[in-house]
């Protein structure tokens, strides 16, 4: 191939026997910056190995224990292959951490989304006390999930106060045990997640809104829009990137999803609530089958990193 | 822009400094400490790891150990049984781990099995301590459970059984009830004291091992003997007993004897605050209950349970009523309830072991053991000592306990010391399948015996 004076390598050669042209002093500058910044390496090797070793080391380390048969203290594990892959996907429960995982990312994402953006929007209109109420839908992010459990089992119990309520106000028939039913515990373990995370969505979406000109607001209005077409065509996809940036966490969220259903209701009434966090929890802990959790661990990795993939690739191609 | 050499040179020592300091401390942290140091046998500062006993109980224990050792410190740090063994398997793998910590027999919480690579043989210290003849001076039950591989992992502390019911007698008193003795005076009873707004008999049926003393009892109720031979694999779980079992199982939810929702109360702690708050007038539980027997026991229990101002009332052990009809109930099955094993990683072994075996093995630990009403004694002849025992009720409460440790140490049947924690899985799920009427008894146990003959030993430990 022939070099052209647009390559680097072209422009950068001095002419032999000729003095050193203002291009080859730029290059020998180019290159002290690149020697000067060679240097910064050690600035960054301690936080790199500090992540390499936290982070990936532990990943691969959880790789190589889900190819053992180990209970996690025996010194005598045994190599057993995939063979902890293989269980995994014969394993009904497994596929019942599955479905219910999808449940509740369709769920809780779109309820969260509706409720965050009617918020946001809402709040970004002339409204009496705005910071009081973004106060009130953002406490429940900060309140501990171990706090609020034990509160959780007492109101949706069968003689708790959600059911009281219910009796109050005439719709008795309604009243059940909602943590001890198969059919009911996975919509309240939902319930909860909504409740206590849709003060995230309403203030990204709210961060987002301030972000989108007046003018063309101003502009919609004059032309007609009514407040929820302006919503509709103006705002919404004005905010694509926070729905994108919230549906990758929210497919991460849902499959990390470990403290509402362990606190609440341990997974059951038989598996009803089981999400991949407390199938590896139970799994590797209680019934101390530790490679299998590790198995598990990776099964869920791989979906975390495909789901916020497949969420990144989407946004990447509509934009 | 120029630089001088000398900032040029700092420049470069800095981070050269930075990365030494940060290998110093990678290498410092690699490490560790050495292990090797036994210390002192009557001075040191010790911790405790355990699920039970509850902190006032082992305040108790500690205060009377420090009477003989008093340079000998033991802090008790009390774990919840759901989390021990996520805390201890870390910890025993550090240096920091415990210096003394909760075995017990079986596979469900601080295994024997499990954690015995992580113990000091205590055989010889216990041999010290009781003479070679050691095994004849304490309770058989839990000398074999604290063994494996013949190394004594822990030692005893005490045992409990299971197969009783708690009632509450005030409220039995108040609405002129007798404490049910059949499937049908415990209907009874239960309508009357819904028909008062009061509950009549909680389980916290979602923590599934505890369904398993339910079981057992209606088992034994029907053929005594039953439900512990399947649990070896010498008895199909598909038994006529079992499913029998199971069919009386599911009446106590379709004849409302259960309360309603069940299957999403936990034994601990809902249905434990909910019967020691007054709301229910009996719970499955065993002899570890007793030490709510005691007014300052049973006055923390409640307010743990959320009541502002708590009041006392008397609580007796019943046997398990005869709910299948066959003229056998009050069948107790039990372990040693746990025992304590001295980490082999600790700095701290000799006072460590010093602690262990005066708990277990001297008459001054076990009686304080017997005396705390939580565990029956393991050092043989060691009864609780009635006159130094305050009750809520001595007049009414006494013969009754007496009675109950007397029928406990005769029994020989196992609890959940032979119990696999897969089939302690398969057990809970078959009982909570049967309870929400997604399995017949007959499907439920045709499942639970298919996911036993999976297992290696049928399930059992």
């Amino acid at each position: 191939m022939t070099r052209t004076a647009a390559d680097p390598a072209v422009r950068s050669s001095p002419k032999p026997g000729s003095r050193r042209a203002p291009a080859g002093r730029a290059a020998a500058r180019t290159r002290r910056r690149g020697l000067r910044r060679s240097s910064g390496l050690p600035w960054i090797l301690p936080a790199f190995i500090f992540v390499v070793g936290t982070v990936y080391y532990c990943i691969g380390y959880t790789g190589y224990i889900s190819t053992l048969s180990w209970d996690g203290v025996s010194p005598t594990p045994q190599h057993v292959g995939l063979a902890n892959y293989a269980q995994v996907f014969h394993d009904p429960v497994f596929w019942d951490t599955i479905r219910h995982t999808v449940v509740f990312f369709a769920v809780t994402f779109t309820v969260q989304t509706a409720i965050g953006f009617s918020f946001a929007a809402l709040l970004h209109s002339k409204v009496r006390l705005p910071n009081l109420y973004k106060v009130i839908i953002f406490i429940p992010v900060v309140l501990a999930p171990a706090t609020m459990a034990p509160i959780f089992r007492q109101i949706f119990s069968a003689t708790g106060q959600f059911n009281t309520i219910l009796e109050h106000i005439g719709l008795g028939a309604l009243a059940q045990p909602w943590l001890a039913q198969s059919s009911t515990a996975l919509p309240v373990i939902m319930a909860i997640t909504v409740w206590e995370w849709t003060g995230v969505t309403f203030i990204l979406y709210f961060a987002a809104m301030t972000q989108i000109e007046p003018e063309i607001l101003e502009a919609a209005r004059i032309d007609g829009a009514s407040g929820v077409t302006a919503l509709a065509r103006i705002v919404w996809p004005a905010v694509r990137g926070t729905t994108i940036a919230l549906g990758m966490l929210s497919v991460i969220g849902a499959l990390k999803t470990f403290d509402v259903p362990y606190l609440v209701t341990t997974g059951g009434p038989n598996f009803a609530t089981e999400f991949l966090g407390t199938f590896i929890y139970r799994v590797s802990i209680p019934q101390a089958e530790v490679g299998y959790g590790a198995a598990l661990s990776i099964m869920l990795l791989i979906l975390a990193l495909g789901g916020a993939l497949a969420f990144g690739l989407r946004g990447t191609r509509r934009s | 822009m120029r630089t001088s050499p000398s900032i040029r040179c700092r420049r470069r020592t800095i981070p050269v400094i930075s990365v030494l300091s940060f290998l110093a401390l990678v290498l410092a942290a690699c490490g560790g400490g050495t292990a090797g140091s036994k210390g002192s046998a009557t001075s040191a500062s010790i911790t405790w790891w355990g699920w039970t006993p509850t902190t006032q109980v082992a305040a108790q224990y500690i205060q009377a150990f420090n009477k003989v050792y008093p340079h000998i410190h033991v802090t008790y740090k009390m774990l919840t049984i759901a989390g021990y063994n996520a805390a201890l398997r870390p910890a025993l793998a550090s240096t920091v781990g415990p210096d003394v910590f909760d075995v017990a027999p079986g596979a469900a919480n601080g295994s024997v099995e499990t954690y015995a690579p992580d113990a000091v043989n205590l055989e010889p210290a216990i041999a010290r301590a009781l003479g070679s003849n050691w095994q004849s001076k304490l309770s058989p039950i839990g000398v074999s459970s604290m063994m494996s591989g013949g190394k004594l992992t822990g030692i005893s502390v005490g045992a409990v059984y299971s197969g009783t019911v708690w009632v509450n007698k005030n409220l039995f008193d108040q609405y002129h009830l007798s404490p049910p003795a059949s499937l049908t005076q415990w209907v009874s009873d239960c309508q009357t004291f819904k028909a008062h707004g009061v509950g009549c008999f909680v389980q916290g049926v979602g923590q599934t091992a505890f369904n398993e003393d339910t079981l057992q009892a209606i088992s034994d109720d029907i053929q005594p003997g039953v439900w512990a031979r399947a649990i070896q694999g010498q008895v199909p779980w598909t038994s006529p007993v079992v499913v029998r079992a199971l069919t009386t199982w599911k009446s106590l939810f379709s004849d409302g004897i259960m309360e309603k929702g069940a299957l999403g109360v936990q034994q601990y702690p809902d249905a434990s605050n909910d019967f020691v708050s007054g709301k229910y007038a009996m719970v499955m539980m065993g002899t570890w209950y007793m030490q709510y027997s005691t007014p300052s026991g049973l006055s923390s229990a409640i307010s743990a349970a959320g009541v502002g101002q708590p009041k006392n009332f008397t609580m007796l052990p019943i046997a398990f009523p005869d709910v299948a009809g066959a003229g056998h109930p009050g069948a107790l099955y039990g372990d040693a309830d746990y025992g304590l094993a001295v980490n082999s990683r600790s700095s701290h072994q000799a006072a460590a072991t010093t602690f262990a075996v005066w708990l277990g093995t001297s008459t001054a630990g076990q009686q304080q053991v017997a005396n705390a009403l939580n565990d029956i004694a393991s050092l043989k002849g060691v009864q609780p000592n009635w006159p130094n025992i305050s009750l809520v009720s001595p007049g009414g409460q006494q013969p009754v306990l007496s009675k109950l440790i007397s029928n406990a140490v005769l029994s020989s049947e196992p609890r959940l010391a032979t119990v696999s924690p897969n089939l302690q899985l398969a057990i809970g799920v078959a009982s909570t399948t049967v309870a929400s009427g997604s399995a017949t008894p007959a499907q439920a146990a045709a499942t639970l015996q298919a996911a036993a003959a999976k297992m290696p030993h049928h399930g059992a430990v």
